[in-house]
């Protein structure tokens, strides 16, 4: 039984990764042989400022996006499950949409929303005498202004996962609650959030990594600036391999697989913070 | 669960490693791509080769509407021409160009023949990328080319691109009608840089603002070259690429003059459209720009009225002395990939494209509203002759006051222009210009390094 799992195993992520390790300890030309340089590479890519600016961008725009998605996401399918079936079905489908708009139109519909002459943005924040912001354009509010689309196209997916969690739980544990005199409030704390336990971590985990490695949001709307404000890691990676050097072709091979290493070990210290083992067991 | 799904992530991640891993195979013996199945290389003419047609792939940087037309016109006539050869033309959008070309490098399926601009041929020779030409196009070919631009486009080693054009990377453009309904002479454009920002102070007003220039780092990375060749009479890099010069305090004033025109808010404030485009300029939303000489074409394509109104003027310099460079001149050659197995044919198409009858390139020029310069000699006679040429304002100029002081582009990695390009947008955002400047000096020294750049100058 464990002999296809480990030939598939061995093919698509052993063999891979193996490969891309060894590939990593040459200056890789397409027009040359390749040149063995040792670890060299993970010296130049650990050592560059840049590197760290788009893991921390990466960290900052994570922070910024899940937490917020969480909470609206948590408050959509809360609502949904109080509501009688038309009602629901309807909010469902609304709440999924922009989860199949795609990230580059997204960012397209954004960033004329954003435009400083004649935007939406400003326009409505003119409205109540406040701006008029060139969102993109500021160091200090482009990655705010890239969140909240992260943000619009994550929690349609969100909220029907913890939707479906929350109908998993059994009616009787919120009627009883409610006989105990349980509000809102009460039932959120003591009832929904320990039985929506692993679904939340779930969700907390995979929407850390997404925001992590986003790319088509800060490339389609700024570019990775203003001054690599917006540089997220996966775009720095991806602007690094496009220069037609051989360095610049094995730097960003070398800083996708630090990248890696840096997310699991991201992943692996968020569950040992949460403590994970017991929430399969709550 | 930590351990599975620890184990699902690391699954995960690895395919997206993995997938990466094999775009970057190396491989250094050439592809059998796709337009080699049909390839026989031939020593002499390939028209006259009987047989199945050569396939020749063409990859074409896209660029002004008028440019895309004059390429699929002049490759259908080739191909009507030269039974032989089936040129096979694609015009790929600049910003998906490098990522496509990097991509196709890595699958071993390069075009045959691509439009590349002249600061990256001799990194390119370097790398092995591009096939030498004097074997495969005609000696008279290379005569016709002006002197001051055969060293753009070869090494010792030989020739390793066929020039297209050249074009000055920095011109001034100004509204006559808002020169004079702001007090100024529209006779007396701006000669140096207090005098720019004066007068941008002045024509900015009613939802005009006075001035345009790039404001993004990657924008400014290569727009900026001619200007800090005025500021400081070098760039960033000492000549023989050993050493960081960004320190130099005479790219003050170069850093001075972008932050004060954007933080006094004399220019747009988000980028809407990049440096090469004369949207902003054309659409009356600015009263000068700095932009590539091409934006004549554009305007005269897409914004008649505001051409209407304006004149062109050399960008004006640091302390006024005309005869500093304020522009580098670029422009693009083609080039036939190392691995091509149709490297003959493929040059066959490129001599008669651009080195072949006069009037073919002239008509690209004609097209171009004569917003670009040959780099061919008899070209440029044909473009003397040329009653609509000899009468173009704008052309007279920039030959006269651009074209003779600009400097060639760098040949130097591109980190080396973000790094200065990434300092001045810092200054432009408010940041400090000394702490900018040695930042980015640091960067520099950090590429000289990295990529061991010392003594390898061209």
């Amino acid at each position: 039984m464990i002999a296809p799992m480990a030939i598939l195993l061995s093919i698509f992520v052993i063999y891979p990764l193996a490969y891309a390790l060894y590939l990593s300890m040459f200056e890789i030309s397409f027009y040359r042989d390749p040149v063995f340089v040792g670890p060299q590479f993970y010296g130049y890519v650990l050592d560059s400022p840049r590197f760290w600016n788009a893991i921390s961008i990466g960290l900052r725009l994570a922070v910024m996006v899940v937490p917020v998605m969480l909470v609206i996401a948590f408050l959509i399918a809360s609502l949904i499950r109080t509501l009688g079936r038309r009602l629901a079905g309807f909010l469902k489908t609304t709440i999924y949409l922009p989860t199949v708009v795609s990230g580059v139109v997204a960012s397209v519909v954004f960033t004329l929303m954003y435009r400083l002459d004649g935007g939406l943005v400003n326009g409505a924040l003119g409205v109540v005498g406040i701006g008029p912001f060139a969102y993109l354009s500021s160091p200090d509010l482009a990655l705010p202004a890239i969140a909240v689309p992260a943000i619009w196209l994550g929690i349609g997916v969100s909220s029907l996962i913890m939707l479906a969690g929350m109908l998993d739980i059994p009616e009787s544990y919120f009627e009883a609650a409610e006989l105990e005199g349980a509000g809102f409030l009460a039932q959120t704390r003591y009832v929904t959030i320990p039985l929506l336990r692993n679904i939340l971590l779930f969700l907390f985990v995979t929407g850390f990594i997404l925001a992590m490695q986003q790319v088509d949001l800060p490339l389609v709307m700024t570019g990775g600036g203003p001054v690599d404000s917006t540089m997220t890691p996966n775009l720095f990676i991806f602007t690094q391999f496009k220069d037609p050097t051989p360095y610049a072709t094995s730097f960003s091979l070398t800083a996708a697989l630090i990248l890696f290493f840096v997310l699991g070990s991201v992943s692996a210290l968020i569950f040992r913070l949460v403590r994970s083992e017991k929430a399969v067991d709550a | 669960m930590v351990r599975r799904f620890g184990l699902r992530s690391i699954i995960a991640g690895t395919m997206v490693v993995a997938l990466f891993a094999s775009a970057c195979s190396p491989s250094a013996t050439p592809s059998g791509g796709s337009n080699a199945a049909t390839a026989t290389p031939a020593a002499g003419a390939s028209d006259a080769a009987i047989g199945p047609k050569v396939e020749v792939v063409f990859w074409q940087r896209q660029f002004e509407d008028y440019q895309q037309a004059w390429f699929k016109k002049q490759v259908a006539a080739f191909n009507a021409a030269h039974p032989a050869i089936e040129v096979k033309y694609t015009a790929v959008p600049g910003d998906a160009w490098d990522a496509k070309l990097k991509a196709a490098q890595a699958a071993g399926k390069v075009p045959d023949v691509l439009t590349t601009n002249y600061g990256a041929i001799k990194p390119g020779v370097v790398n092995g990328q591009f096939a030498k030409l004097d074997g495969l196009m005609k000696p008279e070919a290379f005569a016709d080319i002006a002197d001051n631009v055969k060293d753009f486009v070869r090494t010792k080693d030989g020739y390793f691109g066929y020039p297209m054009l050249v074009e000055p990377s920095t011109v001034l453009y100004y509204r006559k009608d808002l020169f004079t309904a702001a007090g100024l002479d529209p006779a007396k454009p701006p000669k140096n840089w207090d005098e720019l920002i004066a007068d941008a102070r002045a024509l900015t007003k009613g939802g005009v603002y006075g001035m345009n220039i790039a404001q993004t780092a990657p924008d400014l990375g290569w727009s900026s070259w001619g200007l800090q060749y005025n500021a400081a009479g070098h760039l960033p890099i000492a000549d023989d690429w050993s050493a960081p010069r960004a320190t130099d305090p005479a790219y003050t004033k170069l850093l001075q003059l972008y932050q004060t025109l954007y933080t006094e808010k004399l220019m747009p404030q988000e980028a809407t459209f990049p440096y090469a485009d004369a949207s902003f300029y054309g659409q009356g939303k600015v009263a000068m720009s700095a932009g590539g000489s091409w934006e004549i074409g554009q305007l005269s394509a897409d914004f008649k009225d505001t051409l209407a109104n304006t004149a062109i003027a050399a960008f004006p310099s640091v302390d006024g002395d005309a005869t500093k460079p304020t522009s580098t001149l670029g422009g693009w050659t083609l080039t036939i990939d190392a691995k091509s197995k149709v490297q003959q044919q493929a040059a066959d198409f490129v001599s008669w494209l651009l080195a072949g009858d006069p009037a073919i390139m002239t008509d690209f020029f004609k097209a171009a509203g004569y917003s670009k310069y040959s780099p061919r000699a008899s070209v440029a006679a044909a473009l003397a002759a040329d009653p609509d040429a000899s009468r173009n304002p704008y052309l007279a100029i920039v030959s006269r006051d651009v074209l003779p002081y600009a400097k060639a582009e760098p040949a130097y990695p591109w980190d080396v222009s973000i790094a200065f390009g990434t300092a001045i947008e810092k200054a432009m955002k408010g940041g400090d210009i000394d702490a900018a400047l040695a930042e980015a000096d640091k960067a520099i020294a950090d590429v000289i390094t990295k990529q061991k750049l010392a003594g390898t100058a061209p």
